[in-house]
């Protein structure tokens, strides 16, 4: 049993209790509020005034995957032998001991949806997992499968037509790759939901299943505003759920996908414009996300900017327009919801994993600092 | 309601004269002596020409982006010579600059095409040239067309590696899949159809002939290529480029073939291309031959289109039929004929105000319309 | 003439003080101060509430030069396929409407030094420029400051075919241009009338103490490396993004070297940047080295290097400290010192209006003054 008294509590739902205290037992939240009678047993951590909030949730990251300063031998994001390896899982390749974890502790960030690269336009399945150092990544998972990596725009184009010479070549060619696997696997749901002949075990298409049957979304890497669209003409052609990763230039379609009611994780915003797909990449696209009102969340897309600094970024979101409240959601519940693992975390309430932080000043202040991680109840990571 | 009045009338559809154009709901109400109601809005033309929109037929607007190198350029689909599954939708970019150089230059059509790498390149569609981020909201017509070419162009983007690396090659190459294609057309309709098959399946319209095989060919024996293999699966088909046109005029002109014809501004860029020039394109329409003229954009830029029929005036044509290549003879072409390309009542606003006569290369766009709303206005730019 | 009055005003070389009055006239700073008489009729401009800085000095910048979302078309930061291009000046690849000066300005930096890349051992000159302008030349502040070198991975991965393949090869190239340059100069000293050669003429700069030498190196053993080459020739040098600078604090304060530490908020990708640590700075100012934080636009985007100063100032460098090395000392470093990099009579009035006190997220930079111009002014949300 955990308890931390004498807080600044952010709940994560939009709450600020000037004056509380929170307690955790066998991993949840058992009481969160400004009178929670505190068990002599537990183990009391003291606020002395200081801010909580939940633990962030960091909806699109590689770490893991990235290994971080040990060259091509750690590197585990793209699997380069096609462009349509839905068979991949992130999950078999994520290395618990790459010290890019550390960044998400020391930046309070308790969960990551850890995710292949975007060269691929059907990149493998992605899994959640919490940042706490345990020997095995099963040990770390919150859920296996949350989703399905694919890309549009420049990176697939660039790592097979122009760097191996083959397919795609062009946004055409990737989209139409995209809906050839699409409908194949749509193809072999059928067959083999009506016993038909001509539907053998296929580990692409099978990887498709949970796409094509409505149980994960697509997660479709896209930048510019017109491969934004693609992504939903596409998913919207074969009715599957679907969210948008990056979505830099969403600032230009607001509206329209605020219409549609479709999550994107939006970042990194700090980036800078190595691409050209990424012009005009900014806060402006979470400040006219958060007035249209799509549903979003903020990412460093981890190692691209590390992810000690997304309070930061939220912080300067907050300052170019979305208000503080609306920041911190973004970093919290929005990116629980996204990932679709709020059930369990992005806000500190009862029955939700004890996932939080105690931070040294405004959790939205680049110059504050995680001071205790707390991960499904236990001290995960203190500052020395 | 929107009215523009004592313009020089040109539509196109009937002969050039004094007078106005009454427009409602993006549409033309009517043309000539018009009565301008007391609520409608008026743009006064003082004596200028006003033509229809200008209509590029053969386009790579959005897809070969302005200004941007390789990231931009989503023209050709070259891993395969066979892609008639990729869609021109899913690659251009309504954010090309273009299209702000088009409605600057009175070009408010468009039809935009993959490129001639592959034998059959992808789908076609043909865009107004309205300001949006919306590729959706450009779209008048898709698919247009299904991209094909024949010629120097997939030999050599294929010659070295997979082929075909020749002229007969090429055609092996396009009647292997036609074939495929209308048996697999067939067992569609049988009770057993066949396992689904992208590249098959987008070549359905074609060998149905609910869309027109758009063939890209400079050479006349190209374009004798293109009708033979057109004739042999009973296609509908449209010729693209057409250099050599004026070698097979007679043919051309007999069989009524819809053919797009240029860039004829460009030198002789290469072998398949000897003999482009306005002469030649003159040549061919003096026998007859249904023509429109392109750009090719961005080869030639689009929004040197009006100068190009100024060029083939120039070359012996009347001042009337140079401008019906680039509006009626180009709407046709892109399968718009009932819905733009002149001035007649029912047709789309799509009308452009000129400086002066609107085929010399000295003469501004003045106001462009597209579906009755004006879209650019040259004393609002600066110029 | 136009006074700014009612700023708390932090003048950097002098201590901050509240209520301050700057006199503005010809682009120069007339007078600043707290007890400053405004002259009659001299245009105010009210500043109360807010904070003014110096314009930010960026010691490591490509500004100009590649990046911002241009491809392939517009990277011109690194000749030919090396290791030698001694002859190339980096004025003659930088785009003055390329939009990172337009990031420069709202990012709050007025002055930066722009250096060509580091694929190559020797990768050119360096120069120093405002970041307001159309025409380059007009924009220079002075030509050259520095030769670039590199040391460690980048000039490994060089294409050419005389490309190092190791460290001790890079090492081996320096010295072999800097022997032969000396040669070369010796030639000329003798009338002997050699070939001329610009990429020798650049290094006798370097080896006549006209212009430092300026080293890529990020792992502690590159740093090193740096620091004997150097010694050994007896030039003036510096350290560009000293990544491992903090396992070296004492051997570096000991030589009082000047760090350009960067590009800040950036990842570990490389393995030689494997031990990226956010106390760099802090622990390098402690043992007594002269530190300047830099973005290497566009590594960092010039638009967070104030965001950067407040990393460097959260993980132990001094306030003070934080904002001297994003304007005096890379001002120092640079050789503009002169004119820009604090706010004092006779300088160049560069200065950054702020919402409230540096490195808070909530006191984002409201205007950017480049010689008494305002070249940015942000849009409220």
């Amino acid at each position: 049993m955990l308890a931390i008294i004498n807080a600044r509590v952010y709940t994560g739902t939009g709450q600020v209790l000037p004056e509380a205290a929170i307690l955790a037992s066998e991993g949840r939240i058992v009481a969160v509020g400004p009178e929670v009678r505190i068990p002599p047993e537990a183990a009391v951590i003291d606020a002395r005034g200081n801010p909580v909030t939940p633990g962030l949730v960091e909806a699109h990251g590689h770490v893991g995957l990235a290994n971080e300063g040990v060259g091509a031998e750690g590197d585990d994001v793209n699997e380069r032998i096609d462009p349509v390896t839905p068979h991949a899982r992130a999950l078999d390749g994520i290395h618990a001991r790459d010290r890019g974890f550390e960044d998400f502790l020391q930046g309070g960030i308790t969960t990551v949806q850890v995710k292949p690269g975007s060269a691929n336009i059907f990149g493998g399945s992605m899994t959640a997992v919490k940042t706490r150092r345990l020997p095995t990544v099963d040990a770390m998972v919150v859920r296996e499968n949350t989703g399905m990596k694919a890309a549009l725009g420049e990176n697939p184009k660039r790592a097979h037509g122009a760097e191996k010479d083959r397919a795609p070549y062009t946004r055409m060619g990737s989209a139409a790759i995209m809906r050839e696997w699409l409908f194949r696997a749509g193809e072999y749901r059928r067959k083999r939901e009506a016993g038909e002949k001509g539907a053998d075990y296929d580990a692409r298409l099978d990887a498709l299943q949970p796409v094509v049957r409505g149980k994960v979304p697509l997660r479709i890497h896209c930048h510019r505003a017109d491969d934004m669209l693609t992504a939903v003409r596409i998913a919207e052609e074969f009715d599957i759920p679907y969210t948008l990763e990056h979505a830099s230039q969403g600032f230009k379609i607001a509206e329209y996908l605020a219409h549609r009611g479709v999550s994107c994780a939006v970042g990194p915003s700090m980036s800078r414009e190595a691409k050209v797909e990424l012009e005009g990449v900014g806060f402006e696209t979470a400040v006219a996300f958060a007035r249209h009102g799509v549903p979003y969340c903020l990412t460093t897309d981890h190692p691209v900017i590390r992810a000690l600094y997304l309070h930061m970024i939220a912080g300067i979101a907050s300052a170019s327009g979305v208000g503080d409240a609306g920041a911190l959601a973004a970093v919290t519940l929005s990116a629980a919801r996204h990932i679709g693992i709020d059930d369990r975390v992005g806000s500190l309430e009862e029955g939700k994993d004890a996932d939080l932080v105690l931070w040294s000043g405004d959790p939205l202040d680049g110059r504050s600092r995680a001071l205790s991680v707390i991960v499904d109840g236990e001290i995960a990571y203190e500052e020395s | 309601m929107l009215a523009i009045t004592n313009a020089r009338l040109h539509p196109v559809s009937s002969p050039a004269g004094r007078g106005g154009l009454l427009i409602e709901d993006g549409r033309i109400l009517e043309v000539g002596d018009i009565r301008v109601p007391e609520t409608a809005e008026v743009i006064d033309a003082r004596g200028r020409p006003v033509t229809p929109g200008i209509i590029e037929a053969h386009c790579h607007a959005g897809l070969s982006e302005e200004g941007i190198g390789w990231e931009g350029n989503d023209g050709n689909e070259r891993s395969d010579p066979m892609t008639p599954h990729v869609r021109a939708i899913d690659g251009a970019n309504p954010e090309d600059k273009a299209f702000r150089f088009f409605r600057e230059a009175g070009i408010t059509a468009s039809q935009l095409t993959p490129g001639s790498a592959n034998i059959i390149g992808g789908e076609q569609l043909v865009a107004k040239s309205v300001e949006t981020v919306f590729i959706d909201e450009m779209v008048v017509l898709r698919p247009s067309g299904m991209k094909a070419a024949l010629g120097e162009n997939p030999k050599r983007v294929y010659g070295a590696s997979r082929g075909p690396a020749t002229r007969m090659g090429n055609a092996a190459v396009m009647r292997k899949w036609l074939t495929r294609a209308r048996r697999y057309a067939e067992k569609s309709n049988a009770q057993d159809p066949p396992d689904f098959d992208m590249v098959l399946a987008a070549l359905l319209p074609v060998v149905r002939g609910e869309i027109p095989l758009r063939i890209h060919c400079h050479r006349a024996d190209d374009i004798r290529t293109a009708l033979r293999i057109a004739d042999e699966y009973a296609l509908d088909i449209s010729l693209e480029h057409v250099t050599q046109g004026h070698l097979v005029a007679d043919l051309l002109a007999e069989r009524a073939v819809p053919c797009a014809v240029g860039p004829s501004m460009v030198h002789e860029a290469k072998v398949e291309m000897r003999g482009n020039g306005f002469e030649n394109v003159a040549r061919m329409h003096r026998a007859g031959v249904r023509m429109c003229l392109t750009n090719d954009h961005p080869v030639v830029h689009g929004r040197n289109l009006p100068a190009a029929a100024g060029m083939l005036q120039a070359a012996g044509v009347s001042f009337d039929d140079a401008l019906e290549s680039i509006t009626r003879a180009a709407a046709e072409h892109v399968g718009l004929g009932e819905r733009i390309g002149s001035l007649e009542p029912g047709k789309d606003a799509d009308v452009v105000v000129w400086s002066g006569d609107p085929l010399d290369a000295r003469s501004f766009c003045d106001v462009t319309l597209i579906d009755g709303l004006v879209v650019y206005r040259r004393e609002e730019s600066g110029c | 003439m136009r006074a700014y009055i009612g700023a708390r005003i932090y003048p950097v070389d002098a201590p901050p003080f509240d209520d301050g009055v700057m006199l503005v006239d010809d682009g120069h700073i007339q007078e600043v101060g707290a007890d400053v008489r405004v002259p009659d009729g001299v245009e105010t401009v009210d500043l109360s509430g807010r904070v003014v800085i110096p314009g930010m000095v960026d010691a490591h910048s490509h500004a100009g030069m590649w990046g911002d979302g241009e491809g392939d078309a517009s990277r011109d930061g690194n000749e030919r396929p090396g290791p030698i291009a001694a002859d190339v000046d980096a004025v003659d690849s930088v785009n003055p409407h390329h939009r990172s000066f337009a990031s420069c300005r709202e990012g709050g930096v007025t002055s930066v030094m722009i250096h060509p890349g580091s694929g190559n051992a020797i990768g050119g000159l360096c120069f120093a420029a405002k970041t307001r302008g159309e025409i380059v030349d007009d924009m220079v502040i002075r030509a050259p400051t520095g030769l670039k070198g590199a040391l460690g991975e980048n000039p490994k991965r060089g294409s050419g075919k005389d490309s190092p393949k190791t460290r001790m090869g890079t090492a081996a190239l320096i010295r072999d241009y800097f022997a032969r340059a000396a040669e070369y100069g010796r030639k000329k000293d003798a009338d002997k009338d050699p070939d001329p050669d610009a990429g020798f003429e650049n290094a006798l700069r370097v080896l006549r103490g006209e212009i430092p030498f300026r080293v890529h190196a990020h792992r502690a053993d590159d740093i090193v490396t740096a620091t004997r080459l150097c010694e050994a020739l007896d030039i003036r040098y510096n350290i560009e993004h000293c990544t491992d600078g903090y396992l070296l604090a004492e051997f570096l304060g000991h030589r009082e070297l000047t760090a350009h530490v960067g590009p800040g908020l950036s990842s570990r990708g490389k393995v030689e940047v494997a031990n990226r640590d956010e106390r760099n700075a802090a622990l390098l100012h402690a043992a007594g080295v002269r530190v300047c934080l830099v973005t290497d636009h566009p590594f960092l985007d010039v638009r967070y290097l104030m965001a950067y100063g407040g990393v460097a100032h959260k993980h132990g460098l001094p306030f003070d400290a934080t904002l001297r090395a994003l304007t005096l000392t890379p001002a120092e470093s640079i050789g503009i010192a002169d004119r820009v990099g604090s706010l004092a009579k006779g300088k160049d009035a560069d200065f950054l209006v702020l919402a409230g006190e540096p490195f808070r997220y909530r006191s984002p930079i409201l205007s950017t003054f480049v010689e008494g111009e305002e070249v940015y002014t942000r849009q409220q949300p």
